[in-house]
């Protein structure tokens, strides 16, 4: 794998080169070979984004034209999952005539909720094997509903640091926020999925008593019997 | 050299691990601490299995047309511009 520095310099040196034109077979080529791999994790960044089947499709082929007609200005070696993310975000802003929230307003908020929840995340957590043990138990699609009960901007990025593994930096730039604001998303974004299942944990009734825990009342409950 | 780190500044940069933010000695820090912490081995280990929990969540597959679909309206495209 290549660094960033190694990255950017083949950037730098692509750049100074223009694309050389290609034949309309080859360019189809590329592109069928190149970005439709992408399909399923475009659909799933579509459907997070969207919550629904029609408006994900409609948005993943829309992505997909308008990708293709900007081939030549893909720089070849950077990252075409984050291009082509970049692309869907830009496509579901015009598709759905969103209006593009203010960009870095937020950010001083963000960074100083984002000190709170450090702060707060360093109290201990003894029951932490027994929220494993609850969350593997979890429905996916239990899960999957959490997600997309999380604002936008929060469930975006978490979709895109924790299914995609884009970096900080691309996830920065495909929704045009700092990086520090990434974290905070990031970190906010994880806790509130965990918080929603929690609770949702607990009206389902699942069991998320330790083990140790349960052994003890088994046999506190067999002496009462006794 | 490595540097100790202490469990709170290993438990804040939990995300940053997992996601490959960190430089290699911040990597080399922690993992020496997590491998010698149960407190931060529990929780590295709790957001680990919370991210493959979600990603499994989100691994959808596109309805089998989709796919189709996109080469035609590709196809269309390149076709509308096939003079230059």
């Amino acid at each position: 794998m290549m660094t960033r520095d190694e990255a950017e310099r083949l950037d730098s040196e692509l750049m100074t080169q223009p694309n050389e034109p290609i034949s309309a077979e080859t360019r189809i080529k590329e592109f069928e070979e190149q970005a439709l791999p992408y399909t399923r994790l475009l659909f799933g960044a579509a459907l997070t984004k969207t919550k629904n089947y029609a408006d994900a499709e409609d948005l993943v082929q829309e992505t997909f034209a308008k990708a293709f007609r900007a081939w030549n200005q893909f720089q070849k070696g950077t990252n075409l999952r984050a291009w082509l993310m970049k692309i869907l975000e830009n496509t579901y802003i015009n598709m759905y005539n969103k209006k593009l929230k203010e960009r870095g307003s937020g950010s001083l908020d963000d960074l100083e909720e984002f000190q709170i929840g450090a702060a707060e995340s360093l109290t201990a957590r003894p029951q932490r094997s027994a929220e494993v043990e609850a969350l593997n138990q979890m429905a996916s699609k239990d899960v999957r509903e959490a997600l997309q009960n999380l604002s936008e901007e929060f469930r975006m990025v978490v979709y895109y640091a924790v299914v995609e593994g884009l970096s900080y930096a691309e996830i920065a730039d495909v929704m045009d926020t700092p990086v520090g604001t990434v974290m905070s998303r990031l970190h906010r974004g994880k806790k509130a999925l965990f918080d929603a299942l929690k609770d949702f944990a607990a009206s389902e009734g699942y069991d998320t008593t330790p083990t140790k825990e349960k052994k003890a009342s088994a046999r506190a409950a067999k002496a009462g019997n006794e | 050299m490595a540097e100790e780190i202490n469990c709170e500044e290993t438990k804040r940069q939990v995300h940053e691990y997992l996601h490959n933010e960190l430089s290699e000695q911040e990597i080399v820090d922690i993992t020496a601490h997590v491998a010698n912490c149960e407190s931060c081995e529990s929780d590295y280990n709790f957001e680990h299995a919370f991210n493959n929990v979600i990603k499994q969540s989100c691994d959808e597959a596109p309805p089998a047309e989709l796919a189709q679909r996109i080469i035609d309206r590709i196809r269309l495209i390149d076709s509308g511009r096939a003079d230059h």
